[in-house]
């Protein structure tokens, strides 16, 4: 099978850094001009650039379906939820997204849809959470460090977003991809993998209900350093594999290769399961620490969710597909 | 004069005793006002290996300061850091045990068995009990120069299991390790090429 090689961009493409700089000044001017209008109603201007954070801010307000995909377990604390997690763009320390992700701008943000879809092209975030039915879901969430977590996530099925743009008969795999700054993400100015973080999922496995689109947590915004404005949350798979600040959504035939699988391929496969028996040179995934508690707890196939997803895998030898 | 000479090898004593002692106050401290972080028992054994190995590399670092200074404080000062650093990785070692294991030895055996990285740090913790047992005074004269000398070369491939451990349990920054890795390689380079030179 080809190997995917996400495409380059030719550099005439590129937008030069004066351009793009000044196309910053002109948004930061437009966003004070949008606070004047506030203050004083005789200049109606409307605040383009906080334009998702107010579709999001109004729909947070009312109150929300609850869905608890966790089955009663004890929330895990927003300040350990924000305070402890793998968001190497920032740093490779736990804390380090904590410390440096206020440095992520994240309004106006677009969202591009390629590849095998009927509706493709590059849309406001607005434009897409308009269209959305939120819903608060909670969720276990594994990371391949043998930690875990529980998370009241609010956003949207992915799926519902797939259908919306028109999956062509070639929707064989979606892509992910992340922002790329390195100007204000630190993290990304040293190659500890290949920038932009790259994921993807199988098209059965994204159009599952269980796969969502989040764009909050515990009731607010998504805080940045888990992934603000918009994340993947596919609570069966290790948590790498729930990309987080996404810009790209593109649909393709060919099986593509992840950011952690080609760093090492022997640890990170494709598909990621949470698999208690399939072993891991790094961490034993047997058990887990749940961020909070004492002890160990035993890890669950598919991370508990294997009533739901099991069939998915159900012809495949998950120790070879790992 | 002499007695001046006596006071710069108390101090760097001392200086010593605080590289022992310095880490441990941090933890405390760190537990008191309980800024360990979302995982505190990931935070005790990341922290103590880390400490630990730091001041296994000072150690075997004081021999080749010495040989470039002179200074005979390195000389004297030397098993006393090298006490140091294998209290720390007894304690790397039993808050693994301990706060990420919860003295559960099925489990303990298990992780062994599955992961490479921890039978070499287990090993590296092996050679140094000979190495602490035979730290006293007396203990080259009873065992013999020689033997001494030779047992405690030891210290070298304990580190080099360290560093190899630090290494292979790491995800994908290689920074911190690469670094003990260097640091080791010149410390290993320095003692082979003096070992050649003294020897004609």
């Amino acid at each position: 099978m080809p190997r995917y090689r996400y495409p380059t961009i030719p550099e005439s493409e590129v937008t030069p850094k004066a351009l793009f700089e000044s196309r910053r000044k002109f948004l930061r001017g437009s966003l004070s001009l949008g606070a004047a209008a506030t203050l004083a109603p005789g200049l109606l201007l409307p605040s383009k650039g906080f334009a998702w954070q107010e579709v999001l801010e109004n729909r947070l307000d009312g109150k929300l379906p609850s869905h608890d995909w966790a089955g009663d377990e004890e929330l895990t604390s927003v300040s350990d939820i924000t305070s402890y997690n793998n968001f190497y763009e920032f740093g490779t320390g736990k804390r380090d997204p904590e410390l440096y992700a206020h440095r992520l701008e994240t309004d106006p943000w677009s969202l591009s849809l390629e590849g095998e879809l009927e509706k493709t092209g590059i849309y406001k975030l607005e434009d897409i959470l308009k269209k959305q039915k939120f819903e608060e879901r909670i969720y276990r969430l594994r990371c391949v460090e043998a930690w875990s977590m529980v998370i009241p996530w609010v956003g949207f099925p992915l799926v519902d977003l797939l259908k919306q743009h028109g999956l062509t008969s070639r929707s064989k795999y979606v892509v992910f991809e992340a922002v790329y700054d390195p100007e204000r993400l630190r993290g990304q100015r040293r190659s500890i993998i290949e920038w932009p973080y790259r994921e993807a999922l199988r098209i059965d496995e994204a159009m599952h209900p269980l796969a969502f689109l989040a764009v909050g947590l515990y009731g607010e915004p998504m805080p940045n350093q888990n992934g603000a404005p918009i994340r993947l949350v596919v609570p069966w798979k290790y948590g790498f594999k729930s990309i987080k600040s996404v810009v790209s959504i593109k649909v393709v035939e060919d099986k593509p290769v992840t950011s952690w699988e080609e760093r090492n391929p022997e640890e990170y496969g494709f598909y990621a399961n949470v698999n208690p028996n399939v072993e891991h040179p790094r961490w034993s995934q047997a058990r887990e620490r749940r961020i909070g508690e004492r002890g160990r707890r035993e890890t669950l196939m598919f991370n508990g969710y294997a009533d739901e997803v099991a069939s998915l895998y159900s012809d495949m030898d998950l120790r070879r597909f790992y | 004069m002499a007695s001046g000479k006596n006071q710069n090898v108390l101090l760097f004593r001392l200086v010593v005793l605080g590289c022992g002692l310095g880490p441990a106050i941090i933890l405390l401290v760190k537990w008191l006002f309980g800024d360990m972080g979302a995982n505190p028992p990931e935070y005790v054994v990341h922290f103590t290996g880390l400490t630990g190995l730091t001041l296994l590399l000072a150690t075997i670092a004081f021999s080749p300061a010495f040989r470039l200074s002179r200074w005979v404080g390195f000389m004297i000062a030397r098993r006393q850091m090298g006490l140091w650093a294998f209290f720390w990785l007894v304690m790397h070692m039993l808050s693994w045990m301990g706060l990420d294991q919860y003295w559960d030895w099925p489990w303990i055996y298990q992780e062994m068995l599955e992961l490479e990285y921890v039978r070499y740090g287990a090993g590296a913790l092996l050679l140094l009990i000979p190495l602490a047992l035979t730290s006293f005074s007396r203990a080259p004269a009873v065992l013999g120069w020689s033997a001494w000398h030779w047992l405690h070369r030891l210290v070298y491939v304990s580190a080099a299991l360290g560093v190899t451990h630090f290494w292979i349990l790491t995800r994908a920054d290689y920074l911190l390790p690469g670094t003990f890795a260097l640091v080791f390689a010149g410390l290993a380079s320095f003692r082979i090429l003096d070992g050649m030179i003294h020897r004609q």
